[in-house]
């Protein structure tokens, strides 16, 4: 196990260092120039070329990229601004702050967010998936599929505006979402994201509601459950014991990858809310052309998937046996 | 716009934030040139609008404390809410609107504007007693500091500050703010002339004969020295607290508050200056005790909290959130947010710019002006209540002695006037032109852009559409080898004067540079110089007046385009708000929270 891990943390640095290496060159592919947003409005070449010495630009891009990248371990001194230490994740010019910095404030909003929802949306997603197979065909089933199937065609952008009218502004049902530490105010921390994790798990719980049904009446109909059955155990002991297990693998895989890509940055959620995370954040770093903001906002988001695909192929192993045999 | 953005254009920063629509009652926002005209028929009947009226106060004027506004409480805390946070906190670095509005709670300058009443400015002295003593024809400028002004460590501010901090914006990382004085002061190129008080270098031509003191002696006659240095840019900083590059994450205050905390992006929150004397300051009301301040509400999120007025929104108000298009209608049409509304025309100037090099006929640019669907495109972008129809290059809002006139037939007939401009094509060298028309690639433009093809094409003028992205749409119309004959353009008056306008927008054609039409006019030029350096005041600006008109007329460099109408609300118990006609943004000066 331990041989595994470390071989999947090693590739995914590498996969790390490659998606950080593209998007830094990619950036300057595009023709906008950040050096003319740090330029006054009477903005003459010579005050345009020394906003491009002040923010680096002047530098060939390869060096700006060794520089980017050694200052994650070494740490970097930004000329008049002080030292960044390690890890550094560049300086931004727009927000006037480490990246790092900004991203350990903003990162504790979307895993809040990320979090609340999750649970939210795993718990009753399963629940209905198994309850609508344990009664398939019937209307408990049929409500649950039609349902599912709204919730999944829904769009977080009209269900969160729609929410935010009804239950905000006209019903006064729930507070202004708002992202307040839970150390410093507990009810007001889960208040202020109550709404926005409700929302965002109508979304999501479709898609868990349905996978748990499908591979739950599958699993129900294998040989493993029918022996079970035959052998006079319960039909509570079945489910949970064996059916929900083996239903347990594809929900373990797409929730990883729903994790991955919350906690890189849920962009509409927190647009829709006004909740200042990781996705706003890199919203309005592509805007602002504040390329250190985006770099490690993606680095963030690419973290982020990388790290719950290994999550999920070591949680394989606790969930089904034959991927630790083997 | 605007987006905000931080633009290096503070101008399109602000149109694009403008972009998203705006509306005024009737009329409101048009200009006084053009009373209940270009469209404003169909709107309904409401009181015109009134540019404010800009003059120059005395010594009196320039004694504190502040007007108030009528029913003023002191005391509570104010919450405001908008998109982005403040670019810049060091006054070298201040150009934008928002951060010069916000310069306003934790800076000061040796002039600026005071509120008389409603639509009513005096240019008075901030820190210094007057607005400003020039001599030598308006060469020299002299300043005297007010008794009791202090730092907010409760050091006395000196003119040795106040030295310092016009030395320092020549400094290799000040790049964003404003460069007349400094260039007044040395040359065009006033980074190389000198380079910042860091080395240990002064400037000989700003004296400080005593702690009070301070003259300017400028390179030639600027009778209007007095509104440059109200520019948030021209600010003062401790010269023993400056920090360079660091100054501007952690600014030291001389006006009524100090950052108490700021989450960059997130949050804000000011306390009170214990070193700040209300009574030394003819500006500044400073009413509330706390401002709070959140950012990361998008428009439409700002406005439904305000509609729906709820809990601590209440207290809330914004400095730059316009009513979006899709809010609008509601927001207007509700009676109960009438005393919650605030509306006023943008102090911008727009323009549709011919490339010169390449429109070199001016009966074809004259033709173009008659067929401009200013009527069409208002309409486009939301009415008579989010687009006034401006007909002059000068914005009435920042033009003292503001002078209306109408070359081309824009308020008798707003939709384009198709016959007369046939009529100068057939007298032309091409009665077939083909114009390339570039856009910014914004939604709003599709539909202006659309509205234009169809009206010029009546005319019998080809239009070839040409959009561009958003990102890089600044840089590509402003290469002087462009391939384009018409785009869109903007710039706002830095003072209440054509000053900050015309030798700007037909200053030197460069690449990168403002003057988008290229216009290259010795005559022009000349009377620019002489406009420049006369010091009258008074004449000067009627002279900038008449240069507008006059440049219409035998040149005909532009369209002069739509202008937009801001739509803003506040909570029910803030009082105060109103927004400065200056800058497009709700000032801070009169805000209160009412008990």
């Amino acid at each position: 196990m331990l041989r595994f891990l470390t071989r999947r943390v090693i590739g995914a640095a590498v996969i790390l260092v490659i998606i950080s290496g593209v998007t830094f060159f990619l950036f300057f592919v595009i023709p906008a120039d950040p050096a003319r947003l740090a330029c006054g409005k009477v903005c003459p070449p010579e005050t345009l070329a020394q906003a491009r010495h002040n923010l680096g630009l002047d530098q060939p891009v390869v060096v700006q990229f060794v520089s980017w990248l050694g200052g994650i371990f070494f740490g970097r001194n930004f000329e008049g601004l002080g030292t960044c230490p390690a890890p550094c994740l560049g300086y931004s010019f727009v927000n006037r702050a480490p990246v790092f910095e900004t991203i350990i404030d903003r990162l504790p909003v979307t895993i809040a967010l990320t979090i609340g929802a999750s649970v939210i949306f795993l718990t009753f997603g399963v629940a209905t998936g198994i309850l609508a197979a344990l009664r398939q065909g019937k209307p408990l089933d049929k409500i649950a599929s039609i349902s599912s199937l709204v919730g999944a065609s829904m769009q977080i952008y009209f269900v969160g505006t729609l929410a935010m009218y009804f239950f905000v502004y006209q019903a006064h049902i729930f507070p202004q979402p708002k992202y307040i530490p839970i150390t410093e105010d507990p009810l007001g921390w889960f208040g202020g994201l109550l709404l926005p994790w409700i929302v965002l798990a109508i979304i999501f719980t479709a898609n868990y509601t349905r996978m748990t049904r499908s591979t739950m009446v599958e699993n129900l109909a294998e040989d493993y459950v029918r022996t079970a059955r035959a052998k006079g155990m319960s039909g509570r002991s079945v489910v949970l014991r064996f059916a929900l297990r083996g239903t347990l693998t594809p929900i373990v895989t797409i929730f990883g990858v729903d994790l991955g890509q919350l906690i890189g940055g849920a962009i509409i959620t927190e647009t829709t809310f006004g909740l200042q995370g990781i996705g706003r954040l890199s919203v309005r770093a592509v805007d602002n052309s504040d390329l250190p903001t985006l770099m490690a906002t993606v680095l963030v988001a690419a973290g982020a998937i990388v790290v719950m695909n290994i999550v999920v192929d070591a949680l394989y192993a606790v969930i089904d046996p034959r991927v630790r045999l083997s | 716009m605007n987006h905000r953005k931080r633009s290096a254009l503070a101008v399109a920063a602000a149109a694009s934030l403008a972009l998203v629509g705006a509306c005024a009652p009737g009329n409101a926002g048009a200009p006084s040139s053009a009373p209940a005209s270009a469209g404003a028929s169909s709107a309904p009947a409401a009181e015109a609008y009134k540019p404010p009226t800009i003059t120059l106060g005395t010594a009196e004027d320039s004694k504190g404390p502040a007007i108030p506004p009528e029913g003023v409480v002191k005391g509570g805390t104010v919450t405001m809410i908008d998109r982005d946070d403040f670019a810049h906190f060091d006054p070298a670095q201040i150009y934008v609107n928002t951060d010069a509005n916000f310069g306003l709670l934790i800076s000061r300058g040796l002039t600026g504007y005071k509120r008389i009443a409603k639509g009513d400015y005096k240019l008075v002295g901030d820190l210094a007693t007057d607005a400003g003593t020039p001599s030598d024809g308006g060469k020299t400028w002299t300043f005297t500091l007010k008794d009791g002004v202090k730092w907010q460590d409760g050091s006395p501010i000196t003119s040795a500050d106040v030295k310092w901090s016009v030395e320092r914006m020549f400094a290799p990382f000040v790049t964003f703010g404003p460069n007349y004085i400094q260039t007044w002061l040395t040359s065009e190129d006033y980074k190389k002339a000198y380079p910042g008080p860091y080395g240990g270098k002064e400037l000989d031509n700003i004296e400080t004969p005593d702690d009070k003191t301070v003259v300017f002696k400028f390179n030639s006659p600027h009778a209007d020295a007095n509104y440059a240095f109200a520019m948030a840019g021209y600010n003062i900083v401790p010269k023993a607290k400056d920090t360079k590059e660091k100054y501007d994450k952690e600014p030291v205050s001389s006006g009524p508050y100090i950052i108490k905390s700021h989450v960059v992006d997130k949050s804000l929150e000011l306390a009170r200056n214990p070193n700040w004397d209300a009574a030394t300051d003819p500006i500044r009301g400073a009413y509330p005790d706390v401002w709070k301040m959140e950012f990361g509400q998008e428009a439409t999120q700002v406005t439904d909290r305000f509609v729906a007025d709820s809990g601590p929104d209440q207290t809330a108000f914004t400095f730059y959130s316009n009513t979006p298009a899709e809010r609008l209608q509601q927001v207007l049409g509700d009676a109960s947010l009438a005393d919650r509304r605030m509306i006023s025309p943008s102090p911008y100037g727009n323009y549709y710019y011919f490339n010169l090099d390449r429109v070199k006929d001016q009966k074809i640019r004259q033709a173009i002006n008659y067929a401009w669907p200013a009527k069409q495109i208002q309409q486009a972008l939301g009415g008579p209540q989010a687009v006034a129809l401006p007909t002059t290059i000068l914005n009435e809002n920042t033009t003292v002695g503001y002078k209306p006139y109408d070359l081309f037939g824009k308020t008798a007939k707003p939709e384009g006037d198709i016959e007369k401009a046939k009529q100068l094509l057939a007298e032309s060298s091409n009665p077939h032109p083909t114009i390339v028309y570039a856009y910014n690639n914004l939604p709003t433009q599709e539909p202006v852009t659309l509205v234009i093809k169809n009206a010029l094409e009546k005319a019998g003028i080809k239009v070839v559409a040409k959009s561009l992205d958003r990102k890089t749409y600044y840089d590509s119309i402003s290469q002087t080898k462009n391939e384009f004959d018409l785009y869109w353009g903007g710039w706002g008056a830095d003072w209440p004067s054509g000053s900050t306008v015309m030798p700007i927008i037909f200053g030197p054609v460069s690449d990168g540079g403002q003057n988008m039409s290229h216009l290259n006019d010795p005559t022009v030029k000349a009377e620019m110089k002489k406009i420049s350096e006369n010091p009258d005041i008074n004449a000067a600006n009627e002279a900038w007046m008449n240069l507008d008109k006059q440049i219409q007329e035998t040149i005909t460099p532009l369209v002069v385009a739509e202008n937009r109408i801001g739509t803003f609300l506040h909570g029910s118990k803030v009082g105060g708000a109103e927004i400065d006609p200056q800058q497009w943004i709700v000032s801070p000066n009169t805000i209160f929270v009412k008990q």
